[in-house]
């Protein structure tokens, strides 16, 4: 290799750079006079941009996989298959649909809803409101935290012992249902405290200028403005209890159809997430398959659930401490 | 009733002076109000007291979960067969009246440490690309995955490591690392495996926290003052030098925060970690033994140990120790988020 060859190759390099635009060019320019300092900046994007690449390639696997099986019972034909997953009973041998836990997980959900919801938003309203701030305050606000944080199994354990037998529920919908409504209390409680304390002073201070009440102002300024929040915090909940099975392995029980009383063994109910994890231990092929079909149709509800959660308001999502 | 509410009204809200002439004087005003008050008047105190009552009854709730722990397991820890030591007994028999749940918090222990260990490299540099680096167009979207991710039911993660995570450690991973001249050698690749192990309950659990982490770090990093960049890259940093050692030095409480709250997430994921650890009852030496986590154990034996009651409170026991570890991390994260408002004015 000659002087003069390597030079024309310079050349003609130059001229094919000199044709490309602009900012390709300075591209170019920058990657040809690099520093070592200019490269392991580079290095550094490229391996963040790889880490959030690797975490959320779980993400999609994991659809990918129940959707690839799911789909299959989703779009069969056979018995419990297609739209008789959601219209039909387990029926013999649990050949057909899951409309059982379809039922069981409304049912439960219903009933979380109906005394957790009214529970803590009237609580964190109270607390915000109409409490002074305080160490009184600070102490229940650390109390809904730990609660919040607490493993799902321990609130399981505790309406086992407590609502079955001491208060002697008995396992069904009712002990059920109450378990979760206590899973929702801290999470729904902090959400709407924080979405009531982003609801500026002064909106407060003019509608009692203008000589409403305190309860006026209350009910229809203050939870008026922070309702996106409150919504929020109550969709992330029951999206998050919809899928919760631990607690209900102790408190609802199974039934392979509709719950038929309030109390009483009629009253158990099973649930999208306890049929899933019954049928993924059973080696029947077509059980495993409707785990899959049951895993998906749980999944778009509770992302469904999460999204709207999001467009409500996108300030609370995820509020930690 | 309206006066006992008011009363406990007064006790909350005046700590010292002479409380009972105030709240004799609070009660009496607030029955005057209501029989000769006008509608606004009564409206709002009956309104008021409407508020108080779902106030204090979930905080006795709150109350109650955290004290009834308490007192399940105060059996055990009395009793002679138990004791203080079962946390660092290593031998689980309950024939044999032995309850050491020392197992437990060693299985939970090692499968969060591999669990942070993944997912903190991994959250936090996710979360810099998404704060810092990502192109507006496309990270709307990465943040609307991250938040997706933690809304999925852990049964359907559980679901995806069983059939997944686990014939994949079995199949690939396993003779991969054990045959290998390279890794073959370190005592922590050694041992049989059928799949369910330490490493796939650490790995399901790492995909589980990832979420928590980058979306609490990316709030953290997003929090983080424009000025501080713009000085950094002023005075000649790279851009990758800047997010690294400005912005994220700035925003390590929240970080911090972000992977205190996960570890309490990882020691309490149950459904999971049940399905894929093998729950086999032994300390795990390597990472392809099986092991047993605290949540495990009480989901596995409840149901049988509901009418032994040393048994019962020795499951109860270690339900205890779970909560007091959530506390512990609840108050670690509290306080990193309050130095960091004191030392940088930011979360």
């Amino acid at each position: 290799m000659t002087e003069e060859q390597n030079g024309s190759r310079l050349e003609r390099i130059n001229k094919i750079i000199s044709d490309v635009p602009q900012n390709t060019r300075s591209m170019l320019h920058k990657v040809r006079h690099a520093t070592r300092r200019d490269v392991s900046d580079w290095l550094f994007k490229g391996l963040f941009a790889l880490m959030i690449l690797v975490a959320i390639a779980p993400f999609f696997m994991l659809i990918a996989e129940i959707a690839s099986i799911g789909l299959a019972d989703l779009l069969g034909t056979g018995p419990g298959q297609g739209i008789e997953l959601f219209t039909t009973y387990p029926g013999v041998g649990l050949m057909g649909g899951v409309l059982n836990a379809i039922v069981g997980t409304g049912t439960l959900v219903a009933i979380a809803a109906a005394v957790g919801i009214p529970l803590s938003i009237f609580g964190a309203v109270y607390i915000n409101e109409y409490s002074r701030p305080g160490r009184m305050r600070e102490i229940v606000e650390f109390a809904a935290d730990v609660l919040a944080g607490i493993p799902s199994i321990v609130f399981g354990a505790f309406g086992f012992t407590f609502l079955v037998f001491y208060l002697n529920i008995g396992m069904g919908m009712v002990a059920g249902g109450l378990t979760l409504a206590f899973m929702m209390i801290p999470t729904v409680m902090r959400t709407t405290q924080e979405a009531l304390k982003q609801v500026p002073l002064s909106l407060r201070e003019a509608s009692l200028a203008l000589g409403a009440t305190k309860w006026k102002t209350t009910w229809s300024i203050t939870i008026r403005a922070a309702f996106p929040g409150i919504i929020t915090g109550v969709l992330l909940a029951i999206g998050r209890v919809m899928g919760e099975t631990a607690p209900l392995i102790f408190t609802a029980g199974n039934n392979l159809g509709a719950p038929t009383s309030l109390v009483g063994p009629g009253s158990w109910v099973a649930s999208m997430p306890f049929t899933i994890w019954a049928y993924i231990s059973d080696p029947r092929p077509y059980l495993q398959m409707r785990a899959h079909s049951t895993a998906l149709a749980l999944l778009l509800i509770v992302l469904a659930v999460d999204i709207v959660a999001n467009y409500a308001s996108r300030k609370i999502t995820r509020r930690i401490v | 009733m309206d006066k006992g509410k008011e009363m406990r009204e007064g006790q909350s809200e005046n700590g010292n002076g002479d409380i009972i002439s105030s709240l004799l004087s609070r009660a009496r005003h607030g029955l005057w109000i209501l029989r000769h008050g006008r509608g606004g008047a009564r409206v709002d105190l009956l309104g008021k007291i409407g508020l108080a009552i779902p106030a204090f009854t979930s905080i006795l709730i709150i109350v109650l979960i955290l004290s009834f722990l308490w007192f399940e397991s105060i059996p055990i820890l009395t009793s002679d067969v138990g004791g203080p030591a079962i946390f660092l007994e290593p031998t689980w028999d309950p024939n044999r009246d032995l309850y050491g749940i020392g197992i437990f918090i060693a299985g939970s222990f090692a499968s969060t440490a591999i669990a942070i260990g993944i997912a903190l490299p991994v959250g936090i540099g996710a979360a810099i690309f998404l704060s810092e680096f990502c192109p507006t167009k496309i990270r709307g979207a990465f943040r609307m995955i991250v938040e997706m991710m933690a809304a999925v039911p852990s049964i359907v993660y559980g679901l995806w490591a069983f059939l997944v995570i686990v014939p994949w450690i079995k199949e690939s991973l396993a003779p991969a690392v054990q045959s290998n001249p390279v890794t073959s050698w370190i005592p922590f690749f050694q041992g049989n495996t059928n799949g369910l192990s330490l490493i796939a309950g650490g790995l399901i659990l790492a995909i589980m926290l990832l979420p928590t982490v980058i979306s609490v770090s990316d709030d953290a990093l997003r929090s983080v003052p424009q000025s501080l960049r713009e000085a950094a890259l002023a005075l000649g940093a790279s851009e990758s030098e800047t997010a690294r050692k400005i912005v994220l030095s700035a925003a390590l409480p929240g970080v911090g925060a972000a992977v205190v709250l996960s570890l309490g997430r990882a020691v309490g994921e149950t459904m999971a970690v049940l399905m894929v650890t093998g729950n086999s009852l032994q300390i795990p030496y390597s990472l392809f033994d099986p092991c047993y986590v605290m949540t495990s154990i009480i989901t596995n034996q409840l149901g049988y140990a509901y009418i032994f009651p040393m048994w019962r409170s020795a499951l109860f026991a270690v339900a205890l120790v779970l909560m007091l570890m959530s506390i512990c991390f609840t108050t670690i994260a509290k306080i990193m988020i309050k130095w960091g408002s004191k030392t940088r004015g930011i979360v």
